[in-house]
């Protein structure tokens, strides 16, 4: 499958300090010919690299609102994260019409499918037979699983994603090829889930938008008018881990160190007495997400607010609407006997590499360098460390 | 058999803030190899169950990776004693010799040996005072 980074790097603005690089979770950044490269194939779309910048140089960017032109009619999908940013009702209502006033014809809630999903990620879950399930509604865990922790996939709970089961449903009514929808997107890691801007071309949804670049155009159309919205609790809460902890079959947790610990262990079988991991590389869950800009430590007390006068209860979609494979297995056509040949040629290269993985060479580790010696693309010598010593005795030899 | 692949870790006597240590190891060995994830997934039980073993009921020991060229993973764990008394009553599932504490802690529940044979392809186990050994061995190559 064809995938696409949602790291977009701008050359100019490169200051070639190799933080992203060396902040990549996955080894998929290096320096080529002082420019930045993205793996595609090993980027999981967690957005450190970007954090890691600190001259603009890579960005995650979204569809622009122009794109809503092109379509006679416009649906905009709202995750539960984004109205969890609402200190009240009144103003999630003020929210939604300041962004249908963007030019959307519809606005669509999706804290009613998220509650749903949310629900029946825990029944698949309680009724696995063996360890625990992973829950699936965050692209990057999923990327993660794929890259990092193959040994897991079994475990992934094979429900889709909200956005993408809502845009199928709205495709499915009269005229729904000609509709254009938009997904707002509160992290890097969702703007992946649409054909644009980063060429989802399996997914229904058109044009994925983040939040943070159409924030001062909502700002400016708040206060002007109001819609009817009424949220859906359970869907509120699937997206803000600190609402959850009660469950004692969950194992919740957020921030990147803390779910690799788990995934880790759960390598090992070690957690299998918790029906689920549900799982936010995110501080605070997806109300933590990059492309959010409120205060997520505030906003996680918002939900009773949101929810208190009048709620929604979750969509009863037909369970088979809500399948759907988020993850692949990554076969390479290797056999064995060569994967070990192979293994064995990076090792041998290592063993001449310092080992002080310094990056200097562009790549993030000495055994990213030895993988790339034992293809051929580079060479010892490209070693600034090995030229280094190498040119010093040579100064000491002429000293001599 | 030839072996294509070696590779050895010491495992301390009472080293508990170092225990899963070898099991970590020898984990992302065979992933940076690229081992089929179902097999890793059985490697990766045996191994932590096993070498958690050396440090909880032995006085630690070493733990050999090899890989050959007919496609096969051996592991060995060899410990440095007591030695398992019983082996049969040890490998019968819910047999323990933990403390009811333990066992209230969710620990000792006698499936272990049994669980780490379950997952093997191949399982031999040697005791005498002098220590333990297990070998096991996981196919590779379908």
């Amino acid at each position: 499958m064809n995938r696409k980074s949602a790291v977009t790097y701008t050359l100019s603005r490169c200051v070639k300090c190799l933080k992203c690089v060396k902040a990549c979770p996955t080894s998929a950044l290096t320096m080529e010919k002082s420019r930045i490269h993205v793996n595609q194939e090993r980027c999981i779309n967690c957005g450190q690299c970007i954090r890691a910048c600190h001259s603009r140089g890579l960005i995650a960017q979204g569809s622009t609102l122009d794109d809503i032109a092109s379509y006679d009619y416009t649906v905009c999908m709202l995750p539960s994260s984004l109205s969890s940013s609402c200190a009240s009702i009144e103003e999630a209502e003020e929210m939604f019409y300041a962004i249908k006033s963007l030019g959307f014809d519809e606005v669509i809630d999706l804290s009613p499918l998220e509650g749903q999903l949310m629900e029946e990620t825990w029944r698949i879950a309680s009724e696995m037979e063996e360890g625990g399930g992973i829950a699936s509604f965050c692209p990057v865990v999923n990327r993660l699983v794929e890259t990092t922790y193959p040994m897991l996939m079994e475990h992934m709970i094979p429900l889709n994603y909200p956005s993408e089961i809502m845009a199928r449903q709205i495709r499915k009514r009269p005229n729904g090829d000609k509709i254009g929808i938009f997904l707002f997107c509160e992290c890097e890691s969702k703007l992946t889930l649409a054909k644009y801007p980063y060429g989802g071309q399996h997914y229904e949804t058109d044009h994925a938008v983040a939040l943070v670049d159409i924030f001062p155009k909502i700002k400016k159309n708040m206060k002007k008018g109001n819609l009817d919205v009424t949220l859906c609790r359970e869907g509120l809460q699937s997206c803000n881990p600190a609402v959850m902890m009660q469950r004692p079959d969950y194992l919740i947790a957020d921030g990147y160190d803390k779910i690799n610990s788990i995934l880790n262990m759960e390598e090992f079988g070690l957690l299998d007495t918790f029906k689920l991991l549900y799982l936010f590389p995110c501080f605070n869950g997806c109300i933590g997400g990059h492309l959010l800009w409120g205060n997520s430590y505030l906003n996680r007390n918002n939900i009773d607010e949101l929810t208190g006068k009048r709620r929604l209860p979750v969509t009863d979609l037909p369970l088979e609407d809500l399948y759907g494979t988020v993850i692949n297995e990554r076969k390479d056509g290797r056999s064995f006997k060569e994967k070990m040949q192979y293994f064995n040629r990076v090792n041998e290269v290592l063993e001449h590499l310092p080992g002080y993985d310094c990056s200097a060479c562009g790549m993030q580790t000495c055994r990213i360098m030895a993988e790339e010696i034992a293809k051929g693309r580079k060479n010892v010598s490209d070693c600034r460390v090995l030229a280094a010593i190498k040119g010093g005795s040579d100064d000491n030899s002429t000293a001599d | 058999m030839n072996k294509i692949l070696q590779k050895e870790f010491h495992v301390e006597r009472d080293d508990y803030a170092n225990a899963g240590m070898a099991s970590s190891q020898i984990k992302s060995t065979l992933k940076q190899v690229g081992v089929d994830p179902k097999v890793m997934r059985r490697i990766a039980v045996a191994a932590y169950e096993a070498e958690i073993n050396m440090i909880i009921h032995a006085w630690g020991g070493v733990v050999y990776l090899d890989v050959t060229e007919d496609g096969m993973i051996h592991l060995i764990f060899q410990d440095c004693g007591p030695g398992i008394p019983d082996l049969e009553k040890a490998m019968t599932p819910g047999w323990s010799t933990a403390s009811k504490k333990a066992r209230e802690l969710g620990f000792g529940a006698g499936m272990g040996l049994p669980n780490i044979k379950r997952v093997s392809d191949e399982f031999t186990i040697e005791s005498s005072p002098a220590g333990t050994s297990i070998f096991l061995t996981f196919r590779v190559e379908e």
